[in-house]
């Protein structure tokens, strides 16, 4: 498919993955006050990727991800959500509590102030949540494509 | 107000993928300019989404292209 991409379609889809990454990115960080979140943000990152690789090929795709790549962001990304949850579990007594609103006022207030997002809602950590399922899924989701992508040359060369 | 929060966070998201972004289309630094300067026209059109602060342009969309272009023009490969 690479070689048989037209021109305009070579010269104009890293410019749209640009934008489009750019957009999942907003779409993550106004996850918890608009329609969004991690998942759509990541997977629309995603989609961005997808695009450049079904349009270059894996050999010259500008946004090529490493296998390092991917597992450092995917590990990273596992830890983060698990810890945050942690905290919650280790000053609150509740698995995920969030730490950065304190409904309850049952944190210390350093704790509080050091999780607080910083923006008007008093969202505490859910954006910081946002944020690790949208690299997870980023990286995920990538990762199939370029899977089936591989698998797909396989075929076509066994043919 | 300014909100500074997403906008570092979309930096630094941004300087992440942009650290895998290699030239290999042939793409030179002034294509990437005004590839930035369409995302600038985008965030304007987007106004003052997701936040509602002063600033007329999604400022997180802005800092995430400013990321991007960061972690190509930083790593450069």
């Amino acid at each position: 498919m690479t070689s048989k991409s037209s021109p305009i379609l070579r010269l104009i889809a890293l410019p749209i993955s640009f934008i489009i990454i750019c957009l999942g990115i907003l779409v993550i960080l106004g996850g918890h006050i608009t329609p969004g979140g991690g998942f759509q943000g990541g997977a629309m990152i995603a989609s961005g990727i997808i695009l450049s690789l079904i349009v270059y090929g894996s050999r010259d795709n500008p946004l090529h991800l490493s296998h390092d790549f991917i597992t450092k962001v995917e590990n990273i990304s596992a830890l983060g959500y698990v810890l945050l949850g942690i905290v919650g579990l280790v000053f609150s007594g509740f698995y995920l509590y969030n730490v950065g609103a304190d409904i309850y006022n049952i944190v210390p207030n350093i704790i509080t102030t050091i999780f607080h997002y910083p923006d008007p809602t008093n969202a505490g950590i859910i954006p910081y949540l946002n944020i690790f399922v949208g690299l997870k899924v980023l990286v995920g989701l990538s990762a199939v494509a370029i899977a089936f992508y591989g698998f797909n040359n396989l075929n076509i060369d066994d043919e | 107000m300014f909100v500074w929060g997403p906008v570092i966070i979309a930096l630094i998201i941004g300087f992440i993928i942009g650290s895998r972004l290699k030239n290999k289309v042939g793409l030179t630094f002034s294509s990437f300019i005004v590839v930035f300067i369409a995302a600038i026209l985008f965030a304007w059109q987007y106004g003052q989404f997701p936040y509602y602060d002063d600033f007329n342009i999604a400022t997180p969309f802005v800092s995430a292209a400013i990321g991007l272009l960061l972690g190509k023009l930083v790593f450069d490969r």
